[in-house]
């Protein structure tokens, strides 16, 4: 009798599963496939072709995919390598707090043309859950002066290690990063700084104060450690935090995921001092042969004229970085930003960070197992724009990444006395 | 005051047109955007930026794009790299004889890396690409057993007479036949399956139809004899092979990206049976946007036990050329045509050659054609990845053309002058 068994069945969604089919006939094909259905109604699907052993069984920890989404082993394949049924559906979990998503994984014994998988029934499937946060973790919304985010706070008195968690200028409010952080152990404070709620639809300019704002509010709260906080950011996000750990003192350890060591599109300003972004050159965007468009190098024009004082001092922060680069990075040029921060830094006698730069790893690098989104249609703009990343490799970087993430804001941000207790 | 012009206005489709811009602002950056929109009603759109020179002149024979959907000194860029509003959409022309595709080429004096419809052009031209040109007959054919259409070149003749067949998507596609007709070929595009009365799928490959037809053609009054030639892509490259192997009348095939063995279904011709070389369907791989790349799929040509599927190719009589695109997703088409002159020289003959074309895809089509990078293959059965590089494949594309049309000549004159 054929059983399919994952487990576990309910995890955080940066957990790995163990998949395990047993009672098929020896060096049987099958086709595994995941389905998930997003909060939107968009269907998600990914499928890999194994072969039974001798004695018909196969454990995705050990047996090799032989074609479909992903080939080799790569026991969470299913999961990283799911696409969308319309094209480039980025999948986004919105409700963190009150529901997991559903992801179906079904067994097809025998060797179908996958355009015919959705017409068949599966032999078997099961049904896990995967969350965004885990059992106890508490969100509050934030609604403080002018803060407009929301707090994610572990289970527990406390106190915890403070992170602000920075995304791009796309607005709203992207809380999932957030959660996952608190469910380790992080109070994680999902800011929002356009397009939510009361503030601006298109910003003008970035107003620090309003950053420095939630460093001191965070500080303030009766569940964090002080006295210092982290930042995890990414692209215009990690812009931001870089800016907060050069004039903030609080801010003690930052991780910047593809980001600029310059401003770009909307300025800066702090305490009246406004930072210029670097004039953006659209007419060097490249279009592939799908018509996703990649502007990598829309910003190389004014860079390689542009005056030191474009260029973000990053010498005088006083905490920790932690820069992360996919090296396929395909709208920013990431690799080359994070090596001339570094660069900067080197020059300046200091040794205060770190560098992981992945082959293969695209923009949207995101918590582990989530499904590389390789382009979007950007809401301003009618074009696709090219995130980057080569499927199998992106998905190995996210998941050494975010414990990377973890390992660095406990080491800058838990005093090592406090750690021992 | 801005003034584009593009000429010719009216040509083949397979001809190039001349763009150049005066009366810009000097050193000014520019966009310039081609767009068709097909007999579906489906667009397609394509868009370079250019710098104009010191005296506010753009000659794109010259002048390099400096972004956009192609980089560098590419004349006929915004042709080849026109691509489907709906994405994975594949540009065919349908009705070959009475209408154009018009293509819009539109200036903007200004970076504009999405044009929207209120944006208004500073100038703008629209050329037509026609796939037959005056004096180009086409008939339709419903002989026996024979499905497809006759192009006919004007005047006399007789001809050089060709056999143009399609791969795997079936039904009957002309521009190819139209096209070769255009430069002086008798060319019969052959429809095996999927049009009118024959079968719906593709279930055997017949050899005696394509002998009818073959014969057919020869027997045609405006026909040169003693022999044709074959054009051939994709799974149609099966099907000419077999013919050149068996059928002593075809005598030069032109054999663009396909297999030199049979595989997927059995080949029959009169008592003889080629059964297919199995495929594994566990090999697929599906890139990031789930396009299927078929590239592995099929099972290896060379091995021993699949050996009874490969094509006797020494048994050609004629000259046979393959046409091979390095990039081909789809399939190893590299492989197989190396085998195949592998196989001609182990038996003593000379008769192949091969051009590869390093980052051209599957789809090699007549110059200027928009690269086709995937589609779906027929109803139901996903996106399939063709592959390609954008300049690549439009060099290949071009280069190719002539080749084929030189070949053709060369073998098919010949055989006649032996006369």
């Amino acid at each position: 009798m054929i059983q399919l068994t994952a487990t576990p069945a309910s995890t955080l969604t940066d957990e790995p599963v163990h998949i395990r089919a047993t009672g098929l006939c020896p060096s049987q094909i099958v086709i595994f496939q995941a389905t998930l259905e997003d909060e939107k109604g968009n269907l998600f699907h990914s499928q890999a072709y194994y072969k039974a052993s001798e004695v018909g069984e196969v454990d995705l920890d050990h047996a090799p995919s032989l074609g479909g989404d992903y080939i080799g082993v790569h026991p969470m394949g299913l999961f990283w390598s799911l696409k969308p049924e319309k094209f480039l559906t980025k999948l986004m979990k919105r409700d963190v707090m009150t529901s997991p998503f559903l992801v179906q994984i079904k067994l097809y014994d025998s060797n179908l043309p996958l355009a015919q998988i959705a017409a068949t029934d599966p032999k078997v499937s099961v049904t896990l859950e995967r969350w965004y946060r885990a059992p106890g973790v508490t969100r509050i919304q934030v609604q403080e002066g002018h803060l407009r985010g929301a707090l994610f706070l572990p289970p527990g008195e406390g106190r915890f290690p403070g992170v602000i968690d920075l995304f791009a200028d796309i607005g709203g409010l992207i809380e999932y990063r957030a959660s996952l952080l608190a469910s380790h152990g992080f109070a994680a404070l999902a800011l929002a700084y356009c397009d939510y709620e009361d503030l601006p639809l298109h910003p003008e300019k970035i107003e620090l104060e309003y950053f420095e704002e939630a460093v001191n509010f965070l500080l303030r709260h009766p569940k964090v450690l002080g006295p210092g906080i982290g930042i995890v950011s990414i692209s215009k996000g990690a812009e931001i935090g870089l800016s907060m750990a050069i004039h903030l003192k609080q801010v003690i350890a930052t991780v910047l995921i593809n980001g600029p060591n310059f401003v770009f599109s909307t300025p800066q300003v702090y305490r009246g001092q406004i930072s210029q972004p670097l004039s953006f050159s659209p007419q060097l965007v490249s279009i592939n042969a799908l018509g996703l468009a990649q502007f990598q190098y829309c910003f190389e024009e004014a860079r390689s004229k542009a005056s030191e004082t474009f260029f973000l001092p990053i010498e005088k922060a006083q905490g920790h970085f932690l820069f992360i680069v996919g090296e396929d990075d395909k709208s920013i040029n990431s690799k080359a930003y994070a090596e001339q921060a570094t660069e900067q830094l080197r020059r300046n006698g200091k040794d205060n960070w770190t560098l992981l730069s992945y082959p293969g790893a695209g923009h949207m690098l995101e918590p582990p197992y989530s499904p590389l989104c390789c382009a979007s249609k950007l809401s301003k703009l009618h074009l696709f724009m090219q995130w980057g990343g080569e499927v199998t490799l992106h998905a190995a970087a996210q998941e050494h990444s975010w414990k990377e993430i973890q390992k660095f804001l406990k080491k800058h941000l838990i005093p090592v006395v406090t750690s021992q207790l | 005051m801005f003034q584009l012009t593009a000429t010719p206005a009216s040509a083949l489709a397979d001809e190039p047109v001349h763009i150049r811009v005066t009366g810009l602002p000097p050193l000014q950056i520019v966009t310039l955007t081609a767009s068709l929109k097909d007999e579906r009603g489906y667009v397609y759109q394509s868009k370079a930026f250019y710098k104009a020179n010191e005296v506010g002149e753009l000659d794109l024979m010259e002048a390099p794009s400096i972004g956009g959907d192609y980089v560098g000194v590419h004349p006929m860029g915004l042709f080849w790299s026109l691509k489907p509003e709906k994405v994975f959409r594949r540009l065919i022309k349908q009705d070959v004889m009475n209408s154009p595709f018009y293509v819009t080429l539109n200036l903007y004096d200004s970076v504009y890396v999405q044009v929207s419809t209120t944006d208004q052009p500073r100038a703008s031209q629209t050329v037509q690409r026609w796939f037959s040109g005056p004096g180009v007959q086409r008939v339709q054919i419903q002989e026996g057993r024979v499905r497809g259409a006759l192009f006919l070149p004007p005047g006399e003749g007789p001809f050089p007479g060709i056999m143009d067949l399609f791969g795997g998507r079936g039904g009957l596609v002309e521009f190819r036949a139209s096209l070769l007709a255009t430069h002086g070929f008798a060319v019969l595009a052959l429809a095996y399956f999927g049009y009118e009365d024959l079968p719906k799928k593709l279930e055997e490959i017949d050899l005696e139809y394509f002998e009818e037809a073959a014969n057919w053609l020869l027997a045609h009054p405006k026909i040169q004899k003693p022999g044709i030639g074959v054009i051939s892509v994709s799974k149609g490259v099966e099907i000419a092979l077999a013919m050149a192997c068996f059928l002593k009348h075809v005598v030069a095939t032109i054999c663009i990206n396909g297999p030199n063995a049979i595989y997927e279904f059995p080949l029959r011709y009169k008592d003889l049976v080629i059964t297919p070389i199995p495929s594994f369907m566990e090999r697929v791989q599906m890139d990031v946007l789930g396009a299927m790349r078929l590239r592995h799929y099929k099972g290896d040509a060379r091995d021993e036990l699949n050996q009874k599927s490969v094509l006797p190719i020494e048994k050609a009589q004629g000259a046979i050329l393959f046409i091979v695109g390095d990039g081909d997703e789809c399939m190893n088409s590299r492989e197989y045509a190396e085998q195949a002159l592998d196989q001609l020289r182990s038996h003593g003959r000379n008769n192949g050659r091969m051009l590869v074309y390093p980052g051209a895809g599957h789809l090699i089509e007549p110059p200027y054609t928009p690269l086709c990078y995937a589609s779906p293959h027929r109803l139901g059965s996903g996106i399939l990845l063709w592959g390609g590089d954008p300049v690549a494949h439009a060099a290949a594309q071009e280069h190719s053309w002539g080749e084929i049309q030189k070949f053709f000549r060369e073998q098919l004159t010949q055989t006649r002058s032996k006369l």
